[in-house]
């Protein structure tokens, strides 16, 4: 359960300011598929980036599971972070020099898992996307499409609790598009895990459960939540 | 994350841009490289010069002499003190009388004490053999020799005579085995006869070992060596009745098994004359090498300090070239900390191949260069250059903490980066 309660994110200093995100409070349960939608600039990123700890809201709280992650050290949101959470951006942001094996072992060393059992989560993870013959190969070899898949590998290879995806099919065509979809909505089904998509793509967002229309940092309207 | 990790992913890094981080190391490489070479240069030539030094000085023994006026400004007249001096010029120099010697010899630790007599002789030679001039000192068991044949146990009563190997073909005989048992005549001249008429006497020795010059060929030490009652003979002989006979330039003061040398030249000193270690005879040798490795260090001192900028500018660069990717670990968790780390390890890692490379190759010239120097400065089979591995080993792990150091502010940008701001950078 993710409880975002009045929440509001001030940018620029004194007679110029505005929100990004203003006075916005919902709630999201456990396994749900949520779309975040708006147009540029409405603030989708910015909420998001506050959910997940990455940034600090100018007021308002965020309870995840009960738990105030606001009030919580710096050294324990990384925690949270690299233990419960999990990214997916437009722009991939796989390394391209590295194997795709060391890619998506990166998670795994930050949550300080030990080595002997990484290879068998990353070949897990590498499998489920449909990527397991190219272990080896460097990242910058792969389409666009492998490259997100590979990033969607790395997003679960830690069994997240929650799937932050930042316009996730944003440089992929329709088809590749459909596959990483597909993934990422099965994968949130099979393992209940709260699955977080910013978009501006329609479609996309009707597959999800839940649906938060932002306009200029508000909520201009909801569907899927009870 | 673990640091062996950080370790392994900080290595990878840095293979991903290996021109780069070569060069860097390189930069580094030539400040260990000089030091390196310099340590190594000034263990060698340490090793060396106390080698000279046991090898013909007895380390129990103490050179004494009268105490010289602390104030002596030798280019003003000179106060005229009581007692024996010899004088050259208008300069005169004290000098040690037997009562002096007696004295020493009471002093606490002292063992023994043989004056200084300075023998001349006129030539040396053997039977059917042309004459050479020779210089003679007194036999010393406390100097290390070095035999190539024979030995010294009856020096003290055979008239024996320990002959130096480059006397051996200009004295006729094939080898050392050859001189063994040969008897050899010194001639000595009387000083102290009488206008004019000359008088000498031949003093016979037998050859009871052959021995190899000393590693300072020039040195005073390198005549041949008889016992020291046959050198008080021959100072006898030659000087009884002269104005300076029973007046020592100096005297050997032998401290006794055990004794502390310094604590008995401080003894000596307190009674009145000056006595020097035989470490304080060499000590300008060391004082030469240890100023002749501290300018040399200082080039490799600025050498790594040139580095350390070039350290600095490429970790600023490789944080800048990396920004997403120290986003993207940022927001999947990893701590501050850790991402310093990252980057201090980064550099760490250039700090040991630098130092690695500089090492190894200043070994590797060391090791093909010492036989070309040994054959240059006529060292024999000794080594100038002296590689220890700890010091080597201190020089690497100098230069890593240095490199680190290096990498703090660069590490400290990438910590202190905003993963949003990060991961904006398209
Ligand atoms: N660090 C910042 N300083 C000032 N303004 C900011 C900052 N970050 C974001 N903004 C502003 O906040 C607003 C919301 O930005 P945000 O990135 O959340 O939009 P978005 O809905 O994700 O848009 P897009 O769909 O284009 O990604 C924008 O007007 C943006 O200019
Ligand atoms: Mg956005």
């Amino acid at each position: 359960m993710i409880e975002v309660t009045n929440l509001v994110k001030t940018y620029g200093k004194k007679d110029n300011t505005f929100n990004a995100v203003d006075d916005v409070t919902f709630s999201i349960p456990t396994g749900k598929s949520v779309a975040i939608l708006g147009k540029s600039g409405s603030g989708k990123s910015t909420l998001m980036h506050i959910m997940s700890g990455l940034d600090k809201p100018t007021s308002g709280s965020i309870l995840i599971d009960g738990k105030d992650i606001l009030s919580l050290k710096q050294k324990d949101i990384d925690s949270f972070r690299s233990k419960k959470m999990s990214f997916i951006f437009q722009s991939f942001f796989v390394q391209a020099k590295e194997s795709c094996y060391d890619n998506v072992s990166l998670p795994l060393e930050i949550a300080k898992i030990s080595y002997s059992r990484r290879k068998k989560m990353i070949e897990a993870a590498l499998a489920a996307v449909d990527m397991s013959e190219k272990i080896n190969a460097k990242a910058g070899e792969l389409s666009g499409g492998q490259k997100q898949r590979l990033a969607v590998a790395r997003a679960i290879v830690n069994s997240p609790k929650i799937l932050f995806a930042d316009e996730p099919t944003g440089n992929l065509d329709s088809v590749t598009g459909g596959m990483v979809e597909n993934l990422l909505f099965n994968y949130s089904k099979e393992n209940n895990v709260t699955l977080i998509i910013v978009t501006h793509d329609a479609d996309l967002a009707k597959r999800c459960e839940i649906q938060i229309h932002l306009k200029d940092g508000k909520i201009d309207s909801t569907r899927g939540i009870i | 994350m673990k640091i062996t990790d950080i370790v392994i992913r900080a290595g990878r890094s840095l293979k991903q841009a290996k021109a780069r981080t070569l060069l860097t190391s390189l930069a580094i490489g030539v400040g260990a490289f000089t030091i390196v070479l310099s340590l190594a240069i000034g263990a060698g030539g340490r090793d060396y010069a106390s080698n000279i030094i046991t090898s013909n000085t007895n380390p129990q023994e103490l050179f004494v002499q009268p105490k010289a006026d602390a104030n002596n400004d030798p280019t003003k007249p000179q106060k005229y003190t009581e007692g024996p001096s010899a004088t050259y010029g208008n300069y005169s120099v004290k000098l040690l009388s037997q009562s002096d010697v007696d004295k020493i010899t009471t002093l606490d630790g002292v063992e023994s004490v043989t004056p200084i007599y300075s023998v001349k002789v006129q030539y040396i030679t053997t039977e059917g053999q042309d004459k050479y001039q020779v210089s003679l000192r007194s036999f010393n068991d406390g100097v290390k020799l070095d035999y190539l044949a024979g030995n010294s146990e009856n020096i003290s009563t055979n008239n024996g005579i320990l002959m130096t190997d480059t006397y051996l073909s200009s004295l006729g005989f094939s080898d050392a085995s050859a001189a063994m048992g040969k008897k050899v005549q010194i001639a000595v001249n009387k000083s102290s006869n009488l206008a004019g008429i000359p008088e000498s006497k031949i003093f016979e020795f037998t050859v009871i070992g052959v021995v190899k010059s000393p590693a300072l060929a020039a040195s005073p030490l390198s005549g041949m060596q008889i016992y020291k009652d046959d050198i008080k003979a021959i100072y006898d002989y030659s000087q009884k009745g002269t104005a300076m006979y029973g007046e020592y330039q100096g005297a050997i003061a032998l401290a006794k098994n055990g004794a502390d040398v310094k604590v008995v030249k401080n003894n000596i000193d307190n009674a009145g004359y000056e006595a020097q270690t035989a470490e304080d005879l060499m000590s300008f040798i060391f004082n030469f090498i240890n100023v002749l490795q501290a300018i040399l260090i200082g080039f490799g001192v600025l050498a790594v300090l040139t580095s350390v900028f070039g350290i600095i500018n490429t970790q600023y660069i490789s944080v800048l070239e990396r920004t997403q990717q120290i986003g993207l670990m940022k927001a999947l968790g990893m701590r501050r900390r850790d991402v310093g780390r990252l980057f201090k390890l980064e550099a760490a890692w250039v700090g040991f191949l630098g130092g690695a490379i500089g090492s190894g190759l200043a070994v590797i010239a060391g090791t093909i260069g010492n036989p070309f120097i040994s054959k240059a400065l006529n060292l024999g089979n000794t080594n100038l250059i002296v590689f220890e591995p700890l010091s080597v080993l201190a020089v690497v792990v100098g230069l890593i903490i240095v490199s680190v150091t290096a990498g703090i502010a660069p590490a400290r940008k990438a910590a202190k980066l905003n993963p949003i701001e990060a991961l904006r950078t398209e």
